[in-house]
This record gives structure tokens, sequence and C-alpha cells, in this order.
């Protein structure tokens, strides 16, 4: 147990060592000079070339990458281009926005997803099945960016009952932080609810199959404990582990549902960087968020170890 | 007692009553200005960016010397009043003596010194603009003298750019996130990604300022701009073309629309073995229908162009019917250069400007039926600057050039040697540029350009597509707001009627 958490993270750590040399050698060779970027079309090839320098760029790359690299470590990932801001400032000023639509809209899909997958499971090839089932295709199928404009204009326009843009900090006002992500939440659990559901459907009907169900109806448990209890117990691993990567997913940023609700979260840090070429902030990002999708990755794993013993065996080799 | 207390009350509603008749009408107007933005500025020092959405911030927050009016005339500033010297090689300013930076101290002849000093510097993106100021005299605390290493009548128009601010020595270090100028507006608070806030400058040395803060919200989806507008969460909205139908005749809404100051060209490569040739570019012009480019990219709010200069400008000539659509024409042009079957080029579009691949792809279909294959490649803006702009490696492409005063600074890059992408490498209008930035009259000056734009319209190192419009809705109690020649917006006169 302790070494199998042992050895995830040392290949965690490997693994976040590759990305930060993929990360630093990736966004170094891209197409375009920074200086010239910045400067502009009129800028004289003189005041390129000292920004160029002023900017460490001609010193060899390996050079430049340890010492971007001995920096991260000390967390400090450089001044953003765009903004004059410390990057480990911009990116924990945006971790609240896009973490607390993450989490919304993961407990919002894992709920619906549940209760339907569960109902479907239960009841299959009923007609509640058969509309569950079309529920998710349609999720699935219909792009967050019209579903975002929708909800803007009907709920937002129409009927005022949320706000059309804008995120609220909860720490500012909790009812209207809640309204202010409501919204961009659902959106995002809506493309999110498919693949839990259809997991979910499958493990329950997988574990409904199994023996001790039998076991529990002879032994006239009600069905509420016996799908509760037994059924669904043993069908949570799988959904779990989507649910874990779904989360990492949405926790990368989500740049379509941010940008059309005006969020300042990750995703749209990273559109921003891209679009102005901000080297050392695109870095930064990519950095951290491949870091938390790993992490989160970790955890994941970790935590199903832990409802599952069948991994812990496994993973130890013992079988 | 009962009645004491009865009329006690009694006395107090009145007198509430006309308390409240009494608070005069002017309070109820609202104060505070929300506008919506889509791009973030890259920083707040207008002396080490080239970004536009910088200087739609910093133009309220830093003053220059002179400034401009929507019909292009130059006004004073932070200049009272300026005398060129008869050989139009030095310019002096005179300074007003009541201007304090935001940290409260007298600015002074110094301070521009010192200004322009770090706009020429090496960090500056600019400084090739002001290469030809060689020495900057301070008189006395008010009095400042320019000179010139050659002769550039269109001088007293470098002064007016927002990246002339004057700023004050002891903050530079900072301006990029605190911004300390002399300007209208100071800023409160810049949140990444969210907002910014302007607020009123209380020492102000103009009139008075009857916004009490300015609230830019950054918005980067067109529906989410729209919808906040619609609620009303927004008081001004940058417009483009396909939502004017949502805002036009409605009575709660108003659009303010003017020609920018631009030109969108499609830009030929004339060392092309096609496009060198001067027939096939006059072809192609005739085979473009700059309606339709104009209707598929700016939902007809754009103006024909047939040169290099938009129609707003002073030294506008219209060159419109010099070469007009007309594609049979254009098909037996190509016949006579020899191309009758047509031939294959490639078309370079910058991918984040959606107007100008837009336009690209109504031209690629338009030329086709004259028998040109035109082959599109979107590109990274960074990849068009260094590779269109600077290598220049390309065939075709479509782009806009913006935003300056004076027309030479348009049209300079035409000059043979000038090394552009797009010069007119068989020089015929070298001498006429050469004469246009030393010649003192205005009227023969206007002249010379005329020519210029005649001849470019004919031989066509470019083909001129339009001058889109700069458009943007506003709430109708919003008065005052003004599209400038120059792009950055003033919230100095802005006011709200109820």
């Amino acid at each position: 147990m302790f070494n199998y958490v042992l050895d995830r993270l040392k290949s965690s750590i490997v693994v976040l060592f590759v990305v930060s040399i993929i990360t630093f050698f990736v966004l170094m060779i891209i197409p375009g000079n920074p200086a010239q970027l910045i400067l502009g079309a009129d800028a004289t090839p003189e005041a390129i070339q000292e920004l160029h320098v002023a900017m460490g760029l001609d010193r060899p790359l390996y050079q430049q990458y340890f010492s971007w690299l001995l920096d991260l470590l000390k967390l400090d990932m450089g001044k953003s281009y765009v903004y004059g801001e410390s990057v480990t400032v911009l990116i924990a000023k945006s971790i609240p926005v896009t973490f607390s639509l993450s989490i919304f809209a993961m407990i919002m899909a894992a709920f619906i997803a549940f209760l339907f997958g569960m109902i479907s499971a239960i009841k299959k090839d009923s007609i509640a099945d058969y509309f569950s089932r079309s529920i998710m295709q349609l999720g699935a199928a219909i792009p967050s960016f019209w579903i975002g404009m929708v909800f803007i204009v009907y709920f937002g326009v129409k009927l005022k009952l949320f706000p059309v843009s804008g995120f609220i900090p909860f720490e500012v006002n909790f009812f209207r932080f809640i309204k202010s992500i409501t919204l961009p939440s659902l959106v995002l659990a809506i493309g999110e609810i498919g693949t839990l559901l259809r997991i979910i459907r499958s493990s329950m009907l997988d574990s409904l199959k199994q023996d001790y169900m039998d076991m529990a109806r002879v032994k006239g448990l009600s069905s509420f404990k016996i799908y509760i209890k037994y059924a669904l117990r043993g069908a949570l691993t799988a959904p779990l582990t989507i649910i874990g990567m779904q989360f990492a997913k949405l926790a990368g940023g989500t740049v379509v549902v941010e940008t059309i609700f005006a969020l300042p979260g990750l995703g749209r840090l990273v559109l921003t960087a891209v679009e102005h070429r901000d080297i050392v902030l695109l870095q930064g990002l990519v950095m951290f968020i491949t870091s938390t999708v790993i992490i989160i990755t970790l955890i994941v794993d970790i935590s199903v170890m832990f409802f599952n013993p069948r991994v812990k065996s496994f993973q130890q080799g013992d079988l | 007692m009962k009645k004491i207390i009865a009329m006690l009350l009694i006395a107090m509603l009145i007198s509430a009553c006309t308390a409240q008749e009494n608070t005069p009408e002017k309070a109820d107007v609202k104060t505070e200005l929300t506008m919506g933005y889509t791009t973030e500025p890259e920083g707040l020092d207008p002396h080490r960016t080239a970004a536009a959405s910088t200087f739609t911030v910093t133009n309220n927050i830093y003053d220059t010397l002179v400034g401009v009016t929507p019909q292009w005339e130059i006004v004073p500033r932070l200049a009272k009043e300026w005398v060129i010297s008869d050989d139009g090689m030095e310019i002096t300013f005179s300074l007003r003596d009541d201007v304090y930076f935001h940290n409260g101290r007298q600015m002074t002849a110094k301070d521009v010194e010192y200004s322009f000093t770090r706009l020429k510097d090496a960090e500056s993106p600019r400084a090739r603009d002001y290469e030809n100021i060689v020495k900057i005299e301070v008189l006395n605390d008010y009095e400042i003298k320019f000179i010139t290493a050659e002769l550039d009548v269109e001088l007293l128009k470098s002064f007016v750019y927002p990246w002339a601010a004057v700023v004050p020595e002891e903050e530079v270090a900072n301006l990029k996130t605190e911004p300390v100028g002399t300007g209208a507006f100071t800023l409160e608070e810049w949140v990444p990604q969210q907002h910014l806030i302007l607020k009123r400058n209380e020492n102000y040395y103009g009139d008075e300022i009857k916004l009490e803060t300015v609230k830019m919200v950054l918005i980067p989806d067109a529906t989410g701009m729209m919808a906040g507008f619609q609620v009303g969460d927004l008081d001004i909205i940058p417009l483009t073309g396909d939502q004017v139908t949502m805002v036009e005749g409605n009575e709660n809404y108003k659009i303010i629309s003017e020609p920018m100051n631009a030109v969108q060209i499609m830009s030929l490569n004339t060392k092309n073995e096609y496009l060198s040739n001067e027939k096939v570019r006059q072809a192609m012009a005739m085979a473009i229908n700059k309606d339709e480019v104009i209707e598929a990219s700016m939902f007809g709010y754009g103006a024909k162009i047939g040169s290099h200069l938009p129609p707003t400008s002073p030294d506008y000539y219209d060159t419109n019917n010099i070469i007009e659509y007309n594609p049979e024409k254009a098909k037996e042009l190509l016949k006579e250069a020899g191309y009758e079957n047509g031939f294959e080029v490639d078309m370079s579009l910058p991918k984040n400007y959606q107007l100008h691949v837009d336009a690209g792809q109504v031209i690629a279909d338009q030329l086709g039926r004259i028998g040109i294959k035109v082959n599109i490649q979107l590109v990274e803006w960074g990849t068009w600057l260094s590779e269109v702009y600077g290598a220049k490696n390309f065939d075709t492409t479509v782009v806009g050039h913006t935003g300056r005063l004076d027309s030479y600074a348009f049209l300079s890059r035409y000059k043979s040697d000038s090394n552009d992408y797009i010069s007119l490498t068989t020089g015929e209008v070298d001498a006429l540029l050469e004469e246009a930035l030393k010649e003192l009259d205005e009227n023969k000056r206007k002249e010379i350009y005329k020519d210029i734009q005649v001849i470019l319209a004919n031989k066509l190192p470019a083909i001129y597509l339009q001058t889109p419009h700069t458009m943007l809705a506003l709430q109708k109690n919003v008065e005052g707001m003004k599209i400038f020649p120059i792009d950055f917006y003033d919230y100095k006169d802005v006011y709200f009627t109820e």
C-alpha cells in the first residue's frame, strides 16, 4: 500500500520532469519571434535584437531551460509580459474561478448521471432507459458554446434570472457567487453527463448480474437497500475514475465556457497568453495545468484503491 | 398628548417631503460608466508596447502635448501653443503651468524631455518614428524645443499619438501595472481578465469631468457582450457588423459609426512570376467585387477604396473609378498578358483577424472565376509577421494598415528602397514622396499625395479593398462619446443625460 503510493509518486515526478522539458522546448520553437511580436511591425531590427537579448533569448536553449527550471522549483515562473505581474500570482487568482466551476459542474453532472444512470440500469430497456440514454446522446452532441449562448440569451437576457457574464468571488457575496457560476457550470456539466451516465449504467448492469445480488434478493432485503447498498457500491470504481478524469480535464481550464461567460479563469488566461504570445505566462500555465492533471490522477488512483481492495492487491502483484 | 404626538409626526412627514423636493435632480444622473472591451491591454506603459488595446486605456491616464479632434484638427493639450520655425526644422511648445501628475508633483518641460528620451530609447517599439528628432532643448520650466535632422512637414502630428505620452521619471519602474500620468483619469484598479476601473482625476487641469468612474469590463465573446448591453449592464460596447440589426431601430439604443483611419488591402508580391506583370494585377483588381468583400467581411459597414489612403484622410483622393469591377475585361487582360488559362497563387491569411480571413475567402472565389486558382493558407499572427511581413515569403495576403495621421507615414512604404513587403520597386512614387515630405504648402502637398494615390491605383502593388467602420453601440442616455482618427477612447467629455 505504502509502496504503491511511493511508486506512483516517483513516476509522477518523472512525468512532470518530462512535461517541463516538452513545455519549454515546444514553446521555444514555435514560429514567431517574441521580441518582434512585442515590438510590432514598425520596430527596427536593432530594437528587436536588443529586446531579444534583454529577454535572454540569445542564450543557448539548454541554459535557458535550466534557469527556467530552477526558478520553477522556487515557484517563480517569471513575470507575464501582458500584465507585468508575476505568473504565480496570475495563476493563483484564476484558480478559484476554474476550480469552483469544475467542482460545481462535476457535482451537477454526477448527481444527474447517477440518478438517470441507475434508473436506466434498473429499468433496463424501459421508456425511462431510452429517455435518459437519448438525453445523454444529446448532451454529448451539442457544442457547449451554443448551449452557453442559448442560456445567456434565455436565462440572462429574457428571464433575467442569472447575470449574463462575469464572476463574483464567494467572499464578496455568496449568493451572487452561486448565481454567477450556475449557468457556466451547467453548460460544462451537460458536456460531461453523457460519458459518466454511460459508465454508471454499464457498471450498474454489471453489478446487478453478480451472484450476491441474487443472495440479497433471496434474503428479502428492500429494493432500496439492494440497489444503493450493494449494487451501487460494487459499481463505483469505474465512475469514480471517470469523475476524477473529467474533473482533471475541467480544472485544466475551460476555454470555451470561460470565454462565453467572460469568466477570469485558467482557460481565459491560456487564451490571452496565446493571443499576445506571452511565452512566459504560457509556459507557467502549461506546467501548472499538467501538474494539476497529474496530481488529480494520482489522488483518484489512490482513492480508488481505498474503495476497491482488489486494485491494491493487483497493483502489488499479489494475484 | 396623543394630539401633540400626531402633530409632531405630521410635521416630520412634511419636512421629510420638502427635504426630498429640495434635493437637486442632478444627483440622480448616473456618473458611473461601464464599457465592454474585448482585448486585454499589454500593460499600461505607453512607451513599452505597440498594442492598440493598451492605448485605448492609457490615453485617459496620460496626456500628450497636443491632441486631435474627430475632424482631424490638432488641438492644445499639455501644450498651450506651439511655434514651428520658418525652415520647419524646429518646433517649440509652450506648456501649461497648471499640470500635476497623479502623484502630486507638478509637470515641467524636464518631464517632457525625459519622456521623449525614453520613447526614443532601445526598448521602445516606436523609437524609429522619432529618429528624426535629434535634439531636445529645455528652454525654461514651461518651454521646450524639438530639433529635427531633416525637414518633416508632418512633425507636429507625431506629438498626438498616445505613445508620445508624458510620464514622471520617478514612477517609470512600475508604469506597466501602476500608471501615473497627468490625464483626466487615474487607475483605480486593474483585475486581470475581469475589469479595469478608471477614477476621475480631481486635480485635472482641464474642464470639469462629469463621470466619476469608468469601468471597462473584459468580455471576450460577442454574444456575451451584446447580452450585457441588452440587460443594461453595459453602457457602451464595440459593435460588429453582424450585430447592428440587433441594436438598430431600438429607441433605447444609439449607434455611432465612423470610417476607421485604416485601409484593408490585398498585398501582392511583385517578385512572383505572375504578379510581377502589371496587366495581371490590373486584371485581378477588375475581377474583385469590393462590395461583396465589404458585405462578407463587415456586413456592408465599410467604404470602398482605390488607393492606400482612407476616405477620412484630408489628403484622400477618390480613385475608385480608375479600375472598376469588370470580370469580362479582366479575362481579356489576362489573355493579353499571356495567361489565358490562368495560374495558381498562394494567399496567406492571418487567422486571428476574421475580417481579413473573410475578405480573403471571397476574393479567392472571385479570382477563381477568371481562372486564377488561389490556395488559402491560414497562418498565426506571429508567423505572418516573421514570414510574410519580415521575410517577404508570400504571393498574396490580406491585411489592414492602420492609424497614422500623416499621409507620409501611410505611404512611405511604397518607396522603392523602403525594403517593405509591398514597396513599389519600379520607383514611380519615390520622387513624389520626397517632395511631399519637404513641401510646406498644404495645398501643393495635397496635389502631390493625389498623384501618388493615382499612381498606386494604376500600378497596384496591392489591391485596395476597403476602409472598415468603427462602430459603438450606446445606451440612449450616454452622450459625448466620439470616435477618433487614432484608435483610442476619450471619456473626459462623456456624460449621462439621466
